[in-house]
């Protein structure tokens, strides 16, 4: 683990009182943040330091959406979770792995990971911008979110003995019903908050919203739920409050860390010798990847010249065709399939490319003029844009769907003497 | 979330118009045995559901009407209208001279795609009133031509065009001594076109409704309107607002108990996910308790088994064929109907 520089810093020098207070800070700014004596205790090793600092470890590493959930969780899975997440995320000591499933010793350990976690990236920072409360309607424009954070763990249970399929066909129509209930209720969800928007026109004192959300006409309409909302906005703050307070004051916090990992017995020598679980490309790989770019190189030209025969050959067959007034409908269609795909397929690709797409959640708001902002997103686009990919979804369907009917096909007609009928609805 | 229905045919219309009057009723009836404020969140929860608000104050069905002759179509309009109480939508209605013939193919492949724009922007005008839509619900009849075909062509387009909602098909069993002579082709097509575009078929028997008038109700002379009454009661129960089962039963002896024994449900499928059961503490109609079972099981193998039969007996001596052909509608839908009813079957008694 690297060692952070020793800056000399006349302010953070500044008396015995620092430590605490900046100890405090931080934990005002995370959520479940023990207090500045169980960080005391953490250094000399002290057993009931752990639990506190293995459930705020579990607090910062499980999955946003898990929270009330995961709130319940025995502290043995917390322990288990929270190793294995470390683990995935490359911690270097294997020290924490040998820790007890019971939660009851490894304060140090924990408080070392903890200060891991921090200097990798602005952790506070980040938990603060994911309990950001918003008071705009939030849509999300694109599939990360729901991708990223697939809820909650669904322990893995072996099936006892073979599965009646009527069961798992009853239990698809189920999932199919709930999913249309899904739907349904998202679409009136849209019609409500149309209705809102469009009747509280003129309401909003910031001319470029000009109506109201629901959050905001809710707390106009009940005073209660604009006190709750209220409550939670200084929580906010309070929390942004804090986590300046820890910048402020972190390198004090840096300077007490190295004496507690200088007071960490030295790590036994067979520990050293064991690989990282971060992922390397090995040695050969690095040769593999210039045959496989020299393949790819190669392709790209075959399929060029390939294109530009096919393409001429097409040309010389249809010749003067393609005009006429029969023609123009047909290939209006075929205009409108191509440019369907080209979208589908762009969108596609720049599927890895960084913040130019439209990502994460924005701030629906109505407008009856054009106005052309660059943060601003036409609704019409990202509608474009998501029947588009659909299209391209439902087309692999399709394809897969015809696949799997030919290889059905083919395994039942190597059975002599079975008719087989398909189901009515695919 | 309201739902949107469609009546269909001369039975669709008249059981139509006799299960609005019956949730109309039973919302408006006094107290119901709960709290004012119950009973209140409970009328508006009903008025959503099935009614629209006009100015003047009289709610509007959420309804589409849809027959090939005009006599029943208004004669439920006015029988609404006449009550004072709540009315059909003054344009919701689709109505031609001819009729069907009890052709099941007529209706499908001629008077569906014929109307089908007129019926679609109905019920699309119907669809955009409601704040949120939660599904269709269709009323018809297996065994005559108007009910059945447009109903199987209306459900389709229904599947294409509103693909996220949930439909559910109010199905009338034809009497087994039926005087359609071609109810049972009329069935199988309807039943096999259902399937695959329906989510869900609840089905009334007529001969099992015209035995709860003669023997628990004991009327004698049973018309049409004492059957359709019946079923409206039983639907209405079943559609009126509920809460999802929460907290503990009060009453020691509750009879709902039995239907947690795992006998009655399938080998594969735990009574816990099999039973549902939801509550209310407003009654229903001015009874003091009442309960209503929906339940999806062997019940109507035999039935169906019988129609399928019947149906294919004929089909082998290709009696009537020619109605049906002569319309587009060619032996190989009858046998691809056949079929997946069959399988129907064999799954319903594997289960």
């Amino acid at each position: 683990m690297g060692r952070r520089r020793r800056l000399v810093d006349p302010a953070a020098e500044a008396g015995a009182g620092a430590l605490p207070k900046v100890i405090a800070a931080l934990s005002r700014s995370l959520p479940a943040g023990p207090s500045p004596e169980i960080f005391r205790r953490a250094k000399f090793d002290r057993p009931e330091a752990a639990p506190a600092l293995w459930q705020l470890l579990f607090r910062l590493l499980s999955p946003r959406s898990a929270d009330g959930a995961s709130a319940s969780l025995a502290l043995e899975a917390q322990v288990c979770l929270v190793k294995s997440a470390l683990r995935s995320q490359g911690y270097p000591r294997l020290v924490l792995a040998q820790l007890p499933e019971d939660g009851s010793r490894g304060s140090r350990e924990l408080l070392l990971a903890l200060s891991w976690l921090l200097a990798r990236g602005p952790l506070p920072e980040q938990l603060l911008a994911q309990a950001h409360v918003q008071l705009g309607d939030e849509i999300p424009v694109c599939e990360c979110e729901a991708l990223a954070s697939p809820g909650p763990r669904v322990p893995h249970v072996e099936a006892e003995g073979p599965v009646d399929i009527r069961c798992v066909q009853w239990l698809m129509g189920r999932l199919r019903f709930r999913w249309r209930c899904l739907i349904a209720s998202q679409q009136e969800q849209c019609t409500l908050l149309s209705k809102i928007h469009l009747y509280t026109r003129g309401c909003h004192s910031d001319q470029r919203l000009g109506h109201l959300s629901v959050a905001e006409t809710e707390m106009l309409r009940d005073p209660e739920g604009g006190q709750q909302l209220l409550r939670r906005l200084e929580r906010e703050n309070t929390g942004l409050e804090a986590a300046l307070e820890w910048r402020r004051g972190e390198l004090v916090f840096w300077r007490w860390m190295d004496t507690v990992l200088g007071a960490c017995p030295p790590e036994a020598p067979a520990a050293a010798t064991q690989p990282t679980f971060l992922p390397r490309i090995a040695e050969r790989g690095l040769g593999r990847l210039e045959l496989a770019a020299r393949e790819l190189r190669a392709l790209q030209e075959e399929l060029c010249e390939a294109t530009g025969r096919r393409r001429a050959a097409w040309e010389a067959r249809v010749g003067g065709q393609g005009r006429g007034p029969q023609w123009s409908s047909a290939r209006q269609a075929l205009q409108k399939a191509v440019e369907q795909e080209l979208a589908a397929l762009r969108w596609a690709w720049e599927q890895d490319r960084g913040p130019a797409r439209p990502h994460g959640p924005h701030r629906l708001v109505r407008c009856e003029d054009e106005a052309p902002g660059g943060q601003h997103l036409r609704a019409a686009e990202v509608i474009q844009a998501l029947r588009s990919q659909e299209a391209c979804l439902e087309a692999a369907l399709r394809r897969l769907q015809g696949q799997c009917r030919q290889e059905l096909a083919r395994l039942a007609g190597a059975l002599p003497g079975l008719i087989w009928i398909l189901p009515p609805r695919c | 979330m309201s739902i949107v229905t469609v009546q269909l045919g001369q039975c669709g219309n008249q059981i139509g118009f006799e299960v609005f009057d019956t949730l109309f009723s039973d919302s408006h009836s006094s107290q119901g045995l709960c709290s004012k404020r119950e009973n209140e969140a409970y009328r508006a929860s009903c008025k959503e559901r099935f009614f629209n608000e006009e100015e003047n104050g009289v709610p509007i069905a959420r309804a589409v009407l849809v027959d090939m002759e005009p006599k029943v179509i208004n004669q439920t309009l006015s029988k609404a209208a006449q009550s004072g109480r709540w009315k059909y939508g003054q344009h919701a209605y689709f109505c031609q001279k001819q009729g069907s013939g009890n052709n099941w193919a007529y209706g499908y492949s001629v008077h569906g795609p014929r109307h089908e724009e007129s019926i679609m922007n109905l019920i699309q005008k119907e669809v955009e009133k409601c704040d949120s839509l939660s599904g269709f619900f269709i009323i018809m009849s297996m065994a005559g031509g108007t009910g059945s075909g447009i109903g199987a062509f209306v459900t389709q387009n229904l599947q294409d065009q509103y693909a996220h909602s949930l439909k559910m098909n109010q199905i009338i069993w034809p009497y087994g001594t039926g005087e359609v002579i071609v109810q049972n082709y009329n069935s199988i097509l309807t039943l096999s076109h259902l399937y695959r575009s329906s989510d869900a078929l609840l089905v009334h028997e007529n001969d099992a409704v015209h035995k709860i008038c003669a023997k628990l109700m004991n009327i004698k002379q049973i018309s049409f309107s004492d059957i359709n009454q019946v079923l409206a009661h039983q639907l209405g129960s079943v559609f009126q607002p509920v809460y999802c089962a929460e907290g503990s039963f009060h009453y020691r002896r509750n009879p709902l108990e039995g239907f947690k024994d795992p006998a009655l449900y399938t080998s594969w499928l735990h009574p816990i996910h099999a039973l549902n059961v939801w509550k209310t503490q407003r009654a229903f109609s001015k009874y003091e308790k009442s309960a209503s079972l929906v339940s999806n099981s062997q019940f109507l193998v035999k039935p169906l088994d019988m129609i399928v039969g019947k149906a294919w007996n004929m089909f082998a001596s290709k009696a009537y064929l020619h109605q049906y052909t002569k319309f587009g509608i060619e032996e190989e839908d009858f046998l691809d109907s056949f079929t997946l009813l069959e399988q129907v079957v064999a799954s319903y008694y594997n289960l």
